[in-house]
């Protein structure tokens, strides 16, 4: 029985070919360009906007990035899907919230110490929920909204139970619509701290062990690397980025209310979105939330007042799940090579080997494991990654 | 403080609740043998079922439990294209975090259609014997609950005889067990898989109507009982049908008992406590469940 | 492998540039204020989700509104248009749609959602953006303690006050024949347990014993524990802070434990029309608070009925009524101050509603200075197998049976 703790697969070898023929000239400048018009992008859309609800769309959908950026340290490295996750950022929320209210700390201090906690507070919930791997993960995951959600309307003395919690702004002083803009730069930050932690764990040792253990967790094992102790630290980094995620929207937001705060609909959204935009990819989950986001709202304008937007989020993670488990991005990126391959051919015609592995590849589900870069740290010796990496 | 009196009521109550929890534990915990899938949606099916039995009630005027002649046939048809059709699909490496995903997607696609079809209100079936109830020792059982209660331990027992005394019961446990063994002896373990997930789903309409017996019923409340579904499988044992049963009597009991001093909304706490305390100090179960350890 | 990766995130970024570009352009202006222009009234509602029924019954009571007012010619001499978006039942979404109402659509009025979870949320926006904000649904206390200067609830009264007329009358009973014990039951929600609690505070106070006090969360649907540990502690008085079904659930369960109080009062549930069916027809002496009654002797209330039961077949509840009685609040102040549009005229529709009374079809309504309503709710209780007003004793139908009768 092979492991069951892999979310994803890298593209199917289908595509795999076609990338070793791709032209390769852009070189290092491209990358360096791309972040640079992406952050011009995202900074100069407050003075774009044309009015302050868009400016707020702005902000939810920032949020929506940094949660499933935050999501996908977990879920992207270690192949662990957590549905949990909303619980995270609901913690950070009300410590930031009960930190303002009750402790009077000033709002930013706040909203770092409650990161914090959350952080430490990931430790032992990390320790139950990743000793067992896959089905008890989701479980627990799930569980761990649940309970929240139950104590927090409970223990109405401290977090205002149903009737909610308001925070108080941390800027008192200035008007929505500039208040909308500080706390859109401010989710920008964050997210550029978040995508660097991302980018700086990917290439790190310590990132190719949690890739291992996402290729296969008792190989990784087997070859030395400190699987618990790994998934625990990403654990624990992705809970202090979710938390901070929550606390500020906390802060901009500025009234909490446990049902939802504490919403497993909230960890399915971040799941979609880094799913849907590819969790291996750095800028995967941010596609993905500018997708869903928009999704969102055009399904809420296109069936009205039905719960039809359910089905159609219910239907869109589905078939993501069913033929897209790769993300947008690398399908892509596989739709390009495809549409480009006429004039590669010309160069080079495909042998009859590499079609033959092809629809081997393509056919057998089984087998189509990730010949990425964790082939290097597995050192699987297939075939077909000697030949992609070369 | 409580009385005698509350406390053996409090102890039927959770008797008769334990007992719904227990034949839904059992479907959810067959998906998990069979395929180590863990199905969110079937607290989805569970609701679906409900709605059906309702609707037949107040639209058809027929006694909601007739359509169970309807829904079980029903649901083990959706349940047999459900393995085949779906989740049969997804790669096998990634299948159980997949497959939860998917079921995820599936229960929200349900919740949403019984909101586009019933709409949000909630729903209760008016019988004349709603409120109906006879004494036993001082406490006071309702009709209702009891039928609920019969129905569950009815379909409990038929599920248990089909394991253990039929041929294809064999081969659902071989399959369980170990599939690739299955296999090699013969058994068309797809097939059978794909059987066993179609009896799962038909528990589900078994304990729908039951549900709907007692309870209101709206679209969203499958997520109010996914939690203490899953909480009873893990600290049953992943995979074990008795080992679910068990421990949803016990957690039943539990919930009602310490619903006395501690009210209704901290009482529910008692399933999450009981999981994570039994993934801190037992992960494989406290009640057998082979299967744990490994996933 | 790299290279591929490389071009994603060059991908990725150029894909982000458009939809960033094209969602910056997408808003347009609107919202010009010539005299043939509908006076455009934003409103979000939970038209689906968990407080979808309600809010259904607060979207009729606007379109009603909207249809007698533009049969008589409308507001000012324009026509009135209400714009409703649908939040989901969520405080996310409401925070959304009034961003987007006041912000994008430039709504020249905006009125309030249902439920008080999604009221404090929307207040907010409203009273940053300085609009006047008329609410028909907020009614709990926390409401107006939030500082909000341009709330308006528009019913008689809050959540607490509800049952002021019954606690009066009970305290006022002979000390022999008042009830000793009263047990308690509320649902989580700020609205349903405001109604309970206000009870119970003045009981307390009179000295009438709580013997049970429980909470259970909005999604409990099973009611034979709660329902045991009232039964086991046989008080005099049972108090439902209740919505709708939960109400008939803890009813119903009462019942299946042969439970008889002298008295039983659920807030909502029993205003229902369908609620003698739904407990069995055992409703006789069952009490219920309310501040909309269809045979309310107010002017605008005879006209209310009759064309709300032309236009939608069924005569209004007490959402439909207090969704109405918003509408006649923002008319009288747009009518009286002379303007309908965002800006300055906001301010003073403030100043003219905080400084008047308004004649609306749940009686005068006049605020105190955080908003909140200075009346009190009718007491109504089942006699004779319909619902009557038994309380105060100048508005009272029948009277008041205590104690109650067997269910």
């Amino acid at each position: 029985m092979p492991s069951a703790s892999e979310p994803t697969t890298a593209p199917t070898a289908a595509t795999a070919p076609a990338v070793t023929l791709a032209r390769r000239p852009v070189g290092r400048i491209v990358p360096a360009v791309a972040v640079l018009v992406l952050a011009a992008a995202v900074l100069s859309f407050p003075s774009l906007a044309p009015n302050p609800y868009i400016l707020s769309a702005g902000v939810v959908v920032l949020n929506y990035a940094v949660l499933s950026t935050s999501w996908n340290f977990v879920g992207g490295f270690t192949g662990y899907i957590s549905l949990g996750h909303g619980a995270l950022a609901g913690l950070g929320a009300y410590g930031t919230a009960l930190l303002v209210t009750r402790a009077g700390l000033p709002s930013f201090v706040a909203l770092a110490v409650a990161a914090l906690l959350v952080a430490a507070l990931a430790v032992p919930i990390g320790f139950a929920a990743l000793r067992v791997r896959g089905a008890s993960f989701v479980i627990v995951s799930i569980a761990l909204v649940l309970i929240l959600l139950l104590v927090f309307q409970s223990w109405a003395s401290l977090t205002g139970g149903s009737r909610g919690l308001v925070v108080p702004r941390p800027f008192p002083g200035l008007l929505r619509p500039e208040h909308h803009r500080v706390f859109y730069f401010l989710f920008a930050g964050l997210l550029g701290l978040a995508l660097l932690a991302w980018w700086l764990i990917d290439r790190s040792r310590f990132g190719l062990g949690l890739k291992a253990i996402r290729e296969d967790e008792d190989k990784a094992e087997a070859l030395g690397t400190p699987t618990f102790a790994y998934k625990l630290v990403v654990f624990v980094v992705s809970a202090g980025f979710t938390a901070l995620a929550g606390g500020l929207y906390a802060l901009w937001f500025g009234d909490l209310d446990p049902v939802f705060q504490f919403s497993i609909l909230t960890g399915s959204y971040m799941v979609l979105m880094a799913l849907l935009g590819g969790v291996r990819h750095l800028f995967g989950p941010v596609v993905g939330a500018l997708v869903v986001g928009f999704a969102l709202e055009y399904f809420k304008v296109e069936f009205g007042n039905t719960p039809l937007h359910l089905v159609a989020t219910g239907l869109l993670l589905a078939l993501v799940v069913l033929f897209m488990p790769d993300g947008v991005l690398p399908a892509i990126g596989g739709l390009l090579n495809r549409l480009s391959r006429p004039t590669q051919s010309s160069i080079r015609e495909v042998t009859a080997a590499q079609l033959r592995d092809e629809r081997a590849a393509a056919s057998a589900a089984e087998g189509t494991r990730d010949r990425g870069d964790a082939a290097a740290a597995t050192a699987g010796g297939r075939p077909q990654s000697t030949r992609e990496r070369a | 403080m409580p009385s005698g009196a509350l406390l053996f009521q409090s102890v039927i109550l959770g008797l008769l609740l334990g007992g719904l929890y227990a034949l839904l534990a059992a479907g959810l915990t067959l998906y998990f043998g069979i395929m180590r899938v863990v199905m969110i949606a079937h607290s989805a099916f569970l609701i679906l079922a409900a709605y059906l039995a309702w609707w037949s009630h107040s639209r058809l005027g027929v006694d909601p439990l007739l359509s169970m002649v309807v829904t079980v046939p029903l649901f083990f048809g959706c349940g047999v294209l459900l393995q085949r059709l779906l989740l049969a699909r997804l790669r096998p490496v990634t299948l159980t975090m997949m497959s939860v995903l998917l079921t995820f997607a599936i229960a929200v696609v349900i919740e949403g259609l019984l909101g586009y079809v019933f709409t949000g209100t909630q729903r209760r079936i008016q019988l004349g014997y709603g409120s109906a109830s006879f004494g036993l020792f001082g406490a006071r059982i309702a009709v209702v609950k009891l039928i609920a209660f019969g129905l569950a331990a009815v379909a409990l027992a038929a599920l248990y005889l089909l394991m253990k005394k039929t041929t294809f019961g064999w081969a659902l446990r071989a399959t369980i067990q170990h599939r690739d063994a299955a296999r090699l002896v013969g058994i068309e373990t797809d097939r059978v898989a794909g059987y066993g997930f179609g009896i799962g789903l038909a528990t589900a309409a078994v304990g729908g109507t039951a549900l709907a017996l007692d309870t209101t019923i709206y679209p969203s409340l499958h997520w109010h009982w996914i939690g203490p579904l899953m909480a009873i499988i893990v600290v049953g044992g992943l995979g074990s049908v008795p080992g679910a049963a068990m421990a949803a009597m016990v957690l039943g009991l539990m919930q009602s008992l310490l619903q006395i001093p501690l009210g209704t909304t901290w009482a529910q706490t008692i399933f999450y406590l009981a999981l994570f305390a039994t993934l801190a100090f037992r992960p494989q179960g406290f009640f057998g469940g082979r299967l744990a350890q490994r996933f | 492998m790299t290279t591929r990766f490389r071009r994603m995130q060059w991908m990725t970024a150029l894909g982000a540039t458009m939809t960033l570009a094209l969602a910056a352009c997408s808003g347009d202006g609107g919202g010009s204020n010539t005299a043939d222009d509908p006076i455009v009234i934003g409103i979000s509602l939970p038209l689906t989700g968990d407080f979808s029924e309600p809010g259904k019954g607060v979207q009729r009571g606007y379109e009603a509104w909207a249809k007698i007012t533009n049969d008589k010619g409308g507001l000012l001499g324009r026509k009135v248009e209400l714009k409703i978006l649908d939040d989901q039942s969520n405080a996310d979404r409401v925070v959304a749609d009034y961003e987007q109402l006041i912000g994008s659509d430039q709504v020249d009025l905006v009125v309030g959602p249902f439920s008080t979870r999604l009221v404090v949320p929307a207040a907010r926006v409203a009273e940053e953006y300085g609009m006047l904000f008329v609410e028909p649904a907020g009614a709990a206390k926390e409401v107006f303690e939030q500082g909000f200067k341009n709330l308006f609830y528009a019913a008689p009264a809050v959540a607490n006050d509800h049952y002021n007329h019954l606690a009066d009358y009970l305290l006022a009973l002979p000390p022999d024949q008042r009830p000793k014990t009263a047990a308690y039951a509320a649902m989580d929600d700020p609205f349903a347990q405001g109604t309970a609690y206000g009870l119970k505070e003045k009981l307390a106070a009179g000295g009438i014993r709580t013997v049970v006090d429980e909470v259970y969360p909005p999604n409990t649907t099973d009611f034979g524990s709660i329902a045991a540990k009232i039964a086991a502690s046989r008080a005099d008085l049972v108090v439902g802070g209740s919505q709708y079904q939960d109400g008939v659930n803890l009813i119903v369960a009462l019942q299946q434990l042969q439970y008889q109080p002298k008295l039983a009062a659920f807030s909502t549930a029993p205003t229902n029309p369908e609620f003698a069916a739904a407990i069995g027809n055992k409703t006789e002496g069952i009490l219920a608070p309310t501040g909309y009654t269809q045979k309310a002797p107010y002017p605008s209330n005879k006209e209310f009925v009759e064309k709300y039961t032309a236009q939608f077949g069924t005569p209004p509840e007490e959402d439909e009524a207090n969704a109405y009685t918003t509408g006649q609040v923002v008319a009288a102040a747009v009518t009286a101050v002379g303007c309908a549009e965002q800006g300055a005229c906001q301010q003073k529709l403030v100043d003219w509603v905080r400084s008047n009374t308004v004649e609306t079809v749940v009686g005068p309504l006049s605020w105190d200075a955080t908003g909140k309503p200075k009346g009190a709710h009718m007491i109504q209780q089942w006699v004779g197998g319909e619902i009557q007003i038994v309380l105060p004793a100048d508005a009272k139908e029948a009277d008041l049976i205590y104690p109650k009768p067997a269910w």
